[in-house]
């Protein structure tokens, strides 16, 4: 991986994901806050995180699909410490994964509520967070808040 | 995806023809040493194992190493090889995180049963410790989650292994003093091994109020950051002959991999974690011909405690969701039901993979551990664990050749 994902852009000094041909079309997705998945057109499979071709079958016929921003939270994480020095100031903030209700997880942060409250099971739905003009992160929220 | 195991019945054939061995080991003192590089270490250790075994550096025509976090470099093995003074037949870089070291073992045996050498020397060493840049510590903590996908929403670490803890805990109703026993046995097996990093007797309350890292993941939960090296020389019973080596020989019985995933957002669930780690375990016992049961000492990769949780119910030595209870009740410590990591592991003693595992192993059935000596020792498992809980290699090794 090149170290341009933790470029600094503007005043966001943390970790920035790096787009590759194949994932493009979701982070532009993202940018115009629609939550979306990849779905194999052949096989049916919906699947994360977005590749060139369908983990199980292969296929190259791939589509993204508008997905409902529903999930529910699988396992999470209170975080103490952050990766990079950016962080500073930032603890205690949560990683959760969630398994969306098209059935694929994926790692997101879960905000809106406090860390200690955030439990196994909880239903979040996606907020967007417009973290630099080129990237927004999707993130999740407990349903309702 | 194949889900059924290959026939292990090559495997044992060809380990019970060639009888290949662990000849000689070498360790070199572990901890903060600041004036010491990653190749001083990787020498210093190979040297070490040469003279253990009572061979000549000559000797050595196998050399299989693994990656420095701190001197990066694409060709590890012949860079160290031309730094030691090395002109090894067959050479390679073992690169599968903290499965790399069990690998190396099997990798070696691999190479001499194909012929390609007789003597293999495997070693590792770094000063992760004292060298490490923090360009160096990004670089390791985003090779364990996805770039893209998963490093931006601030995953550690230390956060992959609690977000396994977190399930683990929820689905078997664990709570953090099941944890904090596999710190506080790790801690008690350092005290009795002289170049452990951390010996200071360490409790459960200690743990469970230790600073949180990641949550439910303590201070004490997350295995040490330490400078070292350490090395093993694996050839055959008849090479070993020939050599005049005087050791005794420890021997391979058996060995395999498995693979869950790369990425957590990858996982499935935790079966699949537990199938990763039975896959590797069953392959390695059946080539063995032996179960969990025959296992006089295990060495657990325990990069974390919830590590040794998922690995001691994966391998078969408990159900699943009984590890917690079996390290509460002291049934990991030397002189009980499975004596576990008796140097004190990634926990207590140093950190340089499972190097030490497989060296401590080897040491269990030479019956030299001294004050941590499991009496009767006569057959060990090494299990090895890279990733966040996603790759794994799994030896069994005897005290007498494979029947």
């Amino acid at each position: 991986m090149s170290e341009k994902a933790s470029t600094k852009s503007g005043s966001y000094e943390k970790p920035l994901p790096e787009f590759r041909p194949e994932t493009k079309p979701y982070w532009d997705a993202c940018k115009k806050h629609e939550f979306s998945l990849p779905r194999c057109k052949k096989c049916g499979k919906v699947f994360f995180y977005p590749r060139a071709l369908c983990p199980v079958c292969m296929s190259q016929d791939l589509e993204l699909i508008k997905a409902s921003g529903k999930a529910k939270v699988w396992t999470f994480a209170i975080h103490h410490m952050g990766p990079t020095p950016a962080y500073k100031g930032e603890p205690p903030y949560v990683v959760a994964i969630v398994e969306t209700q098209e059935g694929p997880k994926m790692m997101t942060n879960i905000v809106g509520c406090k860390p200690e409250d955030v439990r196994i099971g909880m239903a979040v739905e996606v907020v967007f967070d417009d973290v630099t003009p080129e990237v927004t992160l999707p993130k999740f929220k407990p349903v309702g808040k | 995806m194949a889900s059924s195991i290959p026939s292990t019945q090559d495997a044992r054939e060809i380990l019970k023809k060639h009888k290949i061995a662990i000849a000689g080991i070498g360790e070199t003192e572990q901890g903060k040493i600041p004036n010491k590089s990653s190749f001083q270490f990787l020498s210093e250790a190979s040297k070490i194992a040469i003279e253990d075994a009572g061979i000549k550096k000559d000797d050595v025509d196998g050399l299989v190493t693994a990656f420095s976090l701190v001197e990066q470099t694409f060709m590890h093995c012949t860079t160290f090889a031309d730094y030691f003074g090395l002109r090894p037949k067959y050479f390679s870089s073992v690169a599968i995180g903290g499965a790399t070291a069990v690998w190396m073992v099997a990798e070696a045996a691999m190479a001499i049963a194909a012929g390609q050498a007789e003597v293999v020397l495997c070693v590792r060493g770094d000063n992760t410790l004292s060298g490490i840049s923090s360009s160096g510590m990004l670089a390791l903590i985003r090779e364990m989650c996805h770039a893209e996908f998963e490093f931006p929403y601030g995953l550690t670490t230390p956060g992959g292994y609690a977000l396994a803890a977190q399930r683990y805990l929820h689905e078997y109703n664990a709570k953090q003093e099941h944890l904090a026993a596999v710190a506080v046995t790790m801690r008690k097996h350092a005290s009795l091994k002289p170049n452990a990093m951390n010996k200071e007797p360490l409790t459960i309350d200690e743990v469970i109020n230790s600073r949180m890292i990641a949550a439910p993941l303590r201070k004490y939960d997350c295995s040490i950051i330490s400078d070292g090296g350490a090395a093993f020389i694996i050839t055959t019973e008849e090479k070993a002959k020939a050599l005049g080596i005087k050791k005794p020989l420890v021997y391979l019985w058996g060995m395999g991999e498995g693979y869950s995933h790369q990425y957590f957002t990858s996982l499935a669930d935790l079966n699949q974690i537990y199938n990763a780690i039975g896959s590797s375990g069953e392959r390695a016992f059946k080539t063995a011909g032996v179960g969990p049961k025959d296992v006089d000492v295990a060495f657990l990769y325990d990069c974390f405690t919830i590590t040794v949780l998922l690995e001691l119910e994966g391998l078969g030595f408990v159900p699943k969701g009984e590890a917690g209870p079996f390290a509460l009740e002291g049934r990991l410590e030397i002189g009980k039901d499975l004596p576990l990591n008796t140097h004190g592991g990634l926990l207590s003693q140093a950190h340089l993979g499972a190097m030490h595992h497989v060296v401590e192993a080897t040491a269990q059935l030479r019956g030299e551990a001294g004050p941590r000596q499991v009496k009767g020792a006569e057959v060990a498992l090494v299990h090895g664990n890279g990733g966040i809980v996603s790759a794994h290699s799994t030896i069994v090794l005897g005290k007498e050749p494979i029947s």
